[in-house]
């Protein structure tokens, strides 16, 4: 059976964090019938809301992975991936807009556009993916819709217009004007499932009237049967200005804004039909995936149900039944027992089962088809990998990766603990490209690092709930990197003769900055001075003196080696022989560049109160920071900087008693740049230390 | 390129502004235009003009974000710079702070509240002001005189403002400063007036008490770049 694929939605919640998405999602899945109760985020119940899954959610009230779920509303379809809001698991929320086709971003109607707002707006920029906003919390004091939107316009650049006006506002909030049905709408009993439409209440009148009016104008701009029904006066199709809406928003042209609050069941039906009527369906985008066979040509995704499959992995869980893998389907379809193939490893695999997931509960299905969003089961696979049917051999688009910039030791208390963190540090790496771990060979101790000091304690507390692996945990450290500042040339021979064969090669050559990228190495061997079978060597050398700078301890980045010297001999030359001179090499010629550290630096946001803008700024400076520039809007003021990850540790404890808990910040990297010369002396000093008493 | 070279190379050097001052007195300047002629480009090469000579810049957007400000600094540079990748700019953005105000909550004393925060914290302490968006219609000449007494007060070498002309108000001063700006142009030393002609950009010299060039001169601007064209 084939879908309609104009009746599936295929859409994410994204915003800034504590701005009620997680209750919004909720309200969704009440009004759509899957659940049949409501439970708070941080509820007296102590259920904790529906899409926050994981035990660690509920306690920290913020949503940590994307929970996929799946609702009906109307005639549609609608999956729906719940995503992080802090800046920390930015790739998760990546990760969600990837396979997404149309998004909600939730604005809190009295902080209006914050840091982690621009971020995901960003992204969604980036992905290409129409998005409609829901100002979400009008019932609270200071509550303010308008403004909203004007910094939707002003800060992120959106023509953004509202579809609807509220009626009473804070604690007055009763309704909503709906600008197009020009209907006052209510929503009535305990859980405002009921939604009554009545006349505009007479004060509204005008203001509603004076909206609808410049609604129009804007809208007619991308429908020229509604300019002309305009002209023409009188009454207008209501569907004339819904297509017209939802054509601008494919476009990015324009972004509807609709209003309520989750939390006290208003508006939220309204944002269901706004999802239905505006947002895409997976035919109206245009998804590329890279022909494996032809040379990564990339190619545009058919959408087509009898096409080959293209399947993307975007996702995965570790669930009580074994690995669980989230996918989205862009073309062909699948059923039980199917076979696909995984484009990344050439590898078969057998599909045993397929779920619908609703957070952490699923609903297990016979078949899915283009556009779906479903969960796979014991499918051993990483996330991002793509899965076709063995007539085609593609791959969707690479998604953006950012490197990590912290890291820390984890020390296991005993074997048990051990063997339980090698389990977990395995899927943690196959479930998140930031995360990354590896083990220090000098000290043997396993390092883990990710995009910040909360992302990192996540999975540290995962690896002790979900793994039952009690680790011990060392201080974290900065990702530092070593680099070089001037070229230099080396020329070192390698020696040795210790009876039997011996060991010869010589290589020289010079290093110099590399500005992007980092490393490269050029042969520019004549004449045959190193035999061409040993210039491999050479590099292999080379990589090899990257993984730990000699100033401290650090990778080091940036370099350019160039060999055009060197000497072999027909007997004592061999690969070893010419890794170790390229490496005797690299550290001659390292100490002569010049070498600095360079330390990563993070684009630090904080938002407050006016009154504690001085106080932040102060903060901001005693930590080496920049500030590149303050934005004041009435009581509410943000103060942007960089600075550097270093002196970040403890910030928000600092920030919270600094502004009595009133203020909040994000950061996410920025770029990596030299230390001052003192913290330089340190780290140098410190490694030094270290290597004396290792 | 060095620092060096883009100081002298900056097209502002036509303007000739260090070479009857000495660089010892404080002034006040203003550039004019009607909207979206290109003034914060020009107040962009003063203030960039200053940070190269070693002076901190504190550039005070009225009605505009730190983004969007930031980018005019970053394509001004580029274009200074021919997109060339120079080791020091890092260095000189260090002498830039922009600090962004709603049109409606600006005021002189908001402004010298927050100065004052980051001089007495030790943060940031400027030397040269920009002003982009200040309101001449809906402020009067006291304002204006306060935020005068302000630069001396505080020790700062330069405001730079900018100011909107409108093609149908018709009010000039004696020294041709049009409206609203045509009854305090006493207090400016230099009044620069953004002006197009056909398809060319003019900087129309109206005031200058401390450059080399008498009022009355025209400057050509590049309308690709709004950079002044030199020679």
């Amino acid at each position: 059976m084939n879908k309609d694929l104009s009746k599936v939605r295929n859409i994410g919640i994204s915003a800034h964090i504590d701005s009620g998405k997680t209750t919004l999602t909720e309200r969704i899945l009440f009004y759509t019938k899957k659940i049949h109760a409501i439970h708070e985020v941080r509820g007296k119940d102590g259920v904790g809301a529906k899409m926050d899954s994981m035990e660690l959610e509920k306690e920290r009230g913020i949503t940590i992975q994307s929970a996929a779920t799946y609702c009906s509303w109307k005639s549609v379809d609608i999956n729906i991936i719940d995503t992080p809001g802090h800046v920390d698991f930015t790739v998760e929320v990546e990760r969600a807009l990837r396979v997404l086709d149309g998004a909600i971003l939730v604005l809190c109607s009295v902080g209006g556009v914050q840091s982690q707002s621009i971020t995901v707006n960003r992204q969604m920029t980036r992905y290409t993916v129409p998005r409609i906003a829901f100002i979400n919390k009008c019932d609270r004091t200071g509550a303010n819709p308008e403004k909203v939107t004007r910094q939707l316009r002003d800060k992120l650049d959106l023509n953004a217009h509202m579809m609807q006006i509220p009626i009473g506002l804070e604690s007055d909030l009763k309704g909503m004007i709906d600008l197009i049905t020009m209907k006052a709408v209510y929503f009535e009993d305990p859980n405002g499932e009921t939604i009554v439409e009545r006349e505009i209440p007479a004060e509204y009148q005008a203001e509603a009237q004076t909206k609808r009016e410049t609604l129009l104008e804007e809208v007619s701009m991308f429908s020229e049967e509604l300019m002309e029904a305009l002209l023409e006066g009188g009454d207008i199709d209501t569907q004339l200005i819904y297509d017209a809406v939802r054509k601008g928003t494919l476009a990015l042209e324009f972004t509807p804004v609709l209003m309520g609050s989750a939390y006290k069941n208003k508006g939220v039906q309204l944002l269901l039909d706004a999802v239905e009527r505006y947002l895409p369906c997976p035919t109206d985008v245009v998804n590329m995936a890279l022909d494996l066979k032809n040379e990564e040509k990339e190619f545009a995704v058919t959408n087509s149900p009898d096409d080959p499959l293209i399947m993307l992995a975007f996702k995965l869980e570790d669930g009580r039944y074994g690995q669980l893998t989230y996918t989205r389907t862009y073309q062909g379809k699948l059923a039980k027992g199917d076979t696909v193939f995984n484009s990344r490893t050439g590898k078969k695999t057998k599909i045993g089962r397929l779920c619908r997931m609703h957070s952490n509960e699923m609903e297990e299905i016979e078949a899915c088809g283009s556009g779906d969003i479903v969960a796979l089961f014991g499918v051993d696979c990483a996330s991002g990998d793509t899965f076709t049917s063995e007539e085609i051999s593609c791959s969707m688009t690479s998604m953006h990766i950012p490197e990590p910039v912290i890291s820390l030791a984890v020390i296991p208390k005993d074997n048990k603990a051990q063997m339980n963190m090698s389990k977990a540090l395995n899927r943690f790496t196959k479930e998140d490209p930031t995360f990354k771990t590896y083990v220090d060979h000098e000290t043997g101790e396993t390092i883990i690092s990710g995009m910040g000091e909360l992302h990192l304690e996540v999975y540290v507390e995962r690896m002790k709930r979900e793994y039952d692996a009690v680790v011990e945990v060392g201080a974290p450290q900065v990702a530092y990197r070593e680099t070089i500042s001037q070229k230099a040339s080396f020329s070192y021979t390698h020696k040795k003769q210790t009876g039997g064969s011996g060991q010869f090669g010589r290589v020289g050559g010079y290093m110099e900055p590399l500005e992007e990228g980092d490393y490269e190495f050029v042969d520019s061997i004549v004449g045959g001075v190193i035999p061409r079978e040993f210039i491999g060597s050479c590099d292999k050398g080379f990589k090899k003196s990257l993984e730990k700078g000699s100033l401290c301890g650090a990778a080091i980045t940036g370099v350019r080696c160039v060999i055009n010297d060197g000497a072999y001999h027909a007997v004592d030359s061999s690969d070893i022989a010419f890794q170790l001179a390229a490496i005797g090499a690299f550290k001659e010629g390292y100490l002569k560049a010049k070498p600095i550290i360079m330390e990563p630096i993070m684009k630090v946001a904080v938002e407050g109160p006016t009154e504690f803008q001085g106080s932040v700024m102060g903060s901001i400076n005693q930590r080496r920071g920049m500030i590149i520039g303050t934005t004041e809007e009435g009581s509410y003021s943000a103060v942007e900087a960089e600075v550097p990850l270093s002196e970040m540790f403890g910030y928000s404890t600092a920030l919270r008693s600094l502004t009595q808990g009133k203020a909040e910040f994000t950061m996410e990297f920025a770029s990596f740049k030299p230390v001052p010369k003192g913290v330089s002396e340190q780290l140098i000093k410190a490694y030094q230390d270290e290597r004396k008493n290792a | 390129m060095g620092n060096n070279e883009l100081i002298v190379n900056n097209p502002l050097r036509a303007l000739g502004l260090e070479d009857k001052s000495g660089g010892v007195q404080a002034m006040m300047g203003l550039v004019m235009a009607r909207a979206g002629l290109g003034k914060t480009a020009i107040l962009v090469q003063f203030a960039l003009d200053c940070m190269l000579l070693g002076n901190r810049v504190l550039h005070v957007a009225i009605g505009e974000g730190v983004d969007k400000t930031r980018t005019w600094y970053d394509d001004i540079l580029s274009l200074l710079t021919d997109g060339e990748k120079i080791s020091s700019i890092p260095e000189i953005m260090k002498n830039r702070m922009i600090m962004t105000f709603k049109e409606s909550s600006f005021s002189k004393a908001l402004l010298e509240e927050r100065l004052d925060d980051l001089v007495k914290q030790n943060i940031y302490k400027p030397e040269c002001l920009i002003i982009d968006g200040y309101d001449f219609a809906n402020n009067d000449r006291e304002s204006l005189e306060g935020l005068r007494n302000f630069m001396n007060d505080r020790g700062l070498k330069m405001i730079w403002f900018s100011a909107v002309s409108h093609r149908d108000d018709k009010r000039v001063s004696l020294d041709g400063v049009p409206a609203p700006c045509h009854e305090v142009d006493s207090l400016f030393e230099t009044v620069l007036l953004i002006k197009p002609v056909g398809d060319a950009m003019k900087l129309d010299i109206l005031k200058c008490d401390s450059c080399k060039l008498d009022p009355g001169t025209t400057l050509m601007l590049d309308p690709s770049t709004m950079l002044i064209k030199k020679g």
